[in-house]
């Protein structure tokens, strides 16, 4: 998971034109090492698909598969060459923008994964963003009336939601409000191939609660804790001591400080919405880059798995530097230098 | 949130074999329940109407060509996009369709097909013979044969003539007497114009592409040149959908009007008001495949011990709630020349372990390779697993996955398990025990039963094909390689408005996914 914060090994006061900047540094250190992480993640990927058994042809021809059609079709789809040539072809492919075509349908990957870049995101963005938001707001609640009713009703909530596999969350969601009791919402969510995500609002409720109440409970739990801990802190029982209103305490003086650990958290949460989503999208049938992964593994269809499994470590680098860099953010005495 | 679907799928389908134990007092004191709901009748035929399809079973390898239709869901956008020149009827028998006749010479070498005039293409060309050679030429094609070509082999494509423009002459390499049942199963004989084009397919059914994406979603429009009577939607949408849970509850919910492939333990879940199920008594099969030429089952008696171990009715009651058809380890049962007088098989445990004895087999170790490569098959296997059990057999069953069973070791498992389609008798054996069969998965070869199948083959008279036939069936049933314990049937789901939906013998969803008479009221 995310290392702490590397801060610059730097002693003296510095000169004006090699001030310390940590935020740089660590972006521009941690893309090097990211750009390198995803070239070997395409290699063990490769690497992994290799040692499957069968290969794209026998999983299109299936028990149609005369050796005629068998060989007729690998030839077409370049399997008999060898191992590294294949990887080595599909490498300077990626390196010019061409993630090749699905061995599948033989339609390009590119068209093929980028329209579920876009509905997986706005699933992960959606249910990312009203979890947060909450979760922090409960956990303030919870640690502003600490061992209330309010709070252990909560607390015990929470912990037996994070007992439930998000399967099992949705399909209550749908028994509840789709299929069974009330059919407020479609229990199933297809677009017509082509149209945006937020075109279809109704489609998203239920995909989208189910992973609001799968990671609700993560933030909340971290919030409550870290709330509890600032608001024991001297700096609130001075600002108390001084008057200042109960809701200006909470917000202004505990809030900050209680922040950053929880954005850590946040981070993880949304790293793993990036795989809860596979579930989630696999249930509502939705359109997104999960579905698009699980039968691009039963096809064998190597560039779209490549595609897409890049994309999601693509977006495991960007959300940890971004995390990171947030941490460092609002955490003002993280950035100086250690003297 | 590490506990699995397909954990959960298992415990769940544990609490359902108790449930099942149940269901089968049900289904036997019912009698034939399947006649409950064989058609929808959804008030009078209306024109016009969307129907929403929510079909399990593709992929993003879903095609729209006819060469190459694979699964069950392939049939659903092919069978309405195009015609064969023989078809099947709800009964599972052939009928011509684009074909008006075929005749063939005495010895079946040579058969002339002429076909009806007036028809034309979504794209507007008249069908002539020219389309019907193109079409054999494609599937036969060395360099990238169809998935009919198997089962087509013995034409011999280079030598089909055109006789005039709607009549061709088509010669045979080998005798041929079954062509006009090997033309009329699922995707042989789909007629395709002269320099098809997958990209904009055209082709002379009820309804012609409007749009598709592999893996999601395809419409179709109603075409309106169609030269049979005028279909009553004016719009087909098949979804794809990745699993049963998510398809019956767009089905509850009221976003799709009609299902398919359902397993049996949703019936109840399904069957409501405005609801309903359509069973069919399909006539694919899903065999367990014992290999003839290798240990153990090289000795006839422990092939004949393992066919009295299975309780046939058992099976069925805990595989598909007693609604599929008992079989008799012979393939083909709604062909014309199946023989229904071979008494039926039971299950005989004292018979089994005494000719295990004969065989030196007492203490017979096994393993059978399963997969879920069909409805039911994993379960059937833990089922065998257990009644063999009884006889002191012990086999584990060893779950691969899909790309695993049709990996390199394909029709070479020991003991395994296999689906097919429907298909008439002696087709069947030229894909699956002939020594030359592409699909010999028991490594089947009797002398006798090749013989046999070549004087079948070279015999034109439907009478005298299916009293040879029958012989090669007895030998199959008193030595074959394969257990067929039951033939599966076809569960499907549409909205009560649904109405002309019939259920078949064919074995594929919903009537073989036609449409044309179908209508929403």
């Amino acid at each position: 998971m995310t290392t702490a914060t590397e801060a610059p090994e730097r002693v003296g006061p510095p000169s004006k034109a090699a001030r310390p900047h940590p935020i740089r540094d660590l972006l521009i250190k941690r893309s090097l090492i990211g750009i390198l992480t995803l070239i070997l993640v395409s290699i063990l990927v490769f690497a992994a698909t290799q040692t499957l058994p069968g290969n794209a042809a026998s999983a299109v021809l299936q028990n149609t598969a005369t050796p005629q059609r068998l060989h007729a079709l690998e030839v077409q789809l370049g399997l008999t060459r060898p191992a590294v040539e294949q990887y080595w072809t599909w490498l300077t492919g990626v390196l010019h923008g061409n993630f090749g075509k699905s061995l599948a349908n033989g339609q390009p990957v590119g068209t093929l994964v980028g329209g579920r870049i876009l509905n997986s995101l706005v699933l992960v963005v959606l249910a990312g963003v009203i979890g947060t938001l909450i979760g922090v707001g409960l956990g303030v609640l919870a640690a502003a009336r600490r061992d209330s009713v309010f709070d252990h009703v909560l607390s015990v909530t929470s912990l037996a939601i994070t007992a439930l596999p998000e399967f099992v969350v949705a399909v209550v969601l749908v028994i509840f409000f789709a299929a069974v009791v009330i059919h407020w919402f479609p229990a199933v969510s297809v677009f017509v191939p082509g149209t945006a995500p937020w075109s279809n609002p109704r489609e998203l409720v239920l995909p989208v609660a189910t992973l609001v109440i799968v990671v609700v409970p993560y933030v909340f739990r971290m919030m409550r804790a870290s709330m509890i801990d600032a608001l024991e802190s001297d700096y609130v029982q001075m600002a108390r001591l001084k008057g200042v209103p109960r809701w200006r305490v909470l917000l202004f003086h505990a809030l900050p400080n209680a922040i950053a650990p929880t954005i850590q958290v946040i981070g993880l949460t949304f790293l793993y919405l990036a795989g809860g989503v596979v579930v989630v999208e696999y249930l509502f049938n939705y359109p997104g880059l999960g579905q698009a992964l699980v039968s691009a593994v039963s096809d064998r269809d190597i560039p779209q798995i490549q595609a897409i499994v890049l994309v999601l470590a693509a977006f495991y680098i960007a959300v940890n530097i971004l995390t990171d860099v947030i941490a460092l953010a609002v955490s003002p005495r993280r950035r100086l230098p250690r003297s | 949130m590490n506990f699995s679907r397909r954990d959960f799928l298992k415990a769940s389908l544990a609490g359902s074999l108790a449930v099942g134990a149940g269901g089968l007092l049900d289904a036997c004191g019912t009698g034939n329940t399947i006649k409950a709901f064989t058609t929808s009748t959804a008030g009078k035929p209306r024109m016009g109407g969307q129907l929403r399809a929510g079909l399990t079973g593709g992929s993003t390898a879903d095609t729209l060509s006819p060469l190459n239709a694979i699964t069950n869901v392939d049939f659903s956008r092919i069978n309405n996009l195009y015609e064969p020149l023989v078809g099947l009827t709800p009964e599972a028998q052939p009928v011509n369709v684009l074909a008006q006749e075929l005749i063939s010479n005495k010895n079946a070498t040579e058969w002339t097909i002429r076909i009806k005039q007036g028809i034309t293409f979504h794209n507007g060309k008249p069908l002539t013979a020219d389309d019907v050679i193109y079409t054999f030429r494609q599937i036969l094609n060395p360099k990238a044969p169809a998935a009919a070509a198997a089962g087509l082999a013995s034409i011999d494509a280079k030598g089909i003539a055109k006789l005039d423009a709607y009549t061709v002459r088509i010669p045979c390499s080998t005798p041929f007497a079954t062509l006009g049942q090997a033309l009329a199963i699922p995707g042989y004989s789909d007629i395709i114009p002269v320099g098809f084009n997958p990209a904009a397919p055209a082709g002379t059914g009820p309804f012609k592409v409007k749009s598709f994406s592999p893996g999601t979603q395809s419409t179709f429009v109603r075409y309106d040149g169609y030269w049979q009577a005028r279909p009553y939607l004016d719009e087909i949408v098949i979804t794809d959908y990745s699993d049963q849970t998510s398809q019956v509850n767009a089905l509850l919910a009221g976003q799709v009007d009609a299902v398919n492939l359902l397993s049996e333990d949703v019936i109840s879940e399904v069957q409501g008001e405005s609801k309903n199920v359509l069973l069919s008594a399909g006539g694919g099969w899903n065999p367990f495949t014992m290999r003839v030429d290798a240990k153990p089952f090289n000795d006839v008696r422990v092939r004949q011990a393992m066919r009295l171990l299975v309780d046939r009715q058992q099976m069925n009651d805990l595989v598909f709630g007693g609604f599929g058809t008992l079989g008799n380890d012979v393939f083909g049962i709604w062909a014309p020349e199946y023989d229904h007088s071979l008494p039926q098989r039971h299950q005989d445990i004292d018979q089994a372990k005494s000719l295990l004895k004969a065989a030196g087999a007492e203490d017979l170790h096994i393993t059978l390779v399963t997969s879920d490569i069909a409805q039911g098959t994993v379960l059937a296997a833990q089922v065998f697993a257990q009644q063999a059990s009884a006889a002191g057999v012990s086999v584990s069953v060893d779950d691969v996955t899909v790309n695993e069973f049709y990996g390199t070791n394909y029709l070479k498992w020991q003991f395994a398990q296999d689906y097919w389609f429907y298909n008439f008798y002696l087709p069947q054996v030229s894909l699956a025990t002939l020594p030359s069969a592409p699909f010999n998965e028991t490594h089947w070869n009797n002398p006798r039963y090749n013989s046999l199948y070549a004087q079948a083959i070279a015999t034109v008279p439907q009478a005298l094909r299916n009293e040879i036939a029958h012989e090669m069936q007895q030998i199959e049933y008193n030595e074959g390689g394969y257990i067929i314990p039951f033939f599966p049937p076809v569960v499907d789901g549409f909205a009560a408005n649904v109405g002309g939906l019939v259920s078949s013998k064919i074995g594929l969803s919903l009537n073989a996914y036609d449409f044309k008479g179908v209508w929403l009221s």
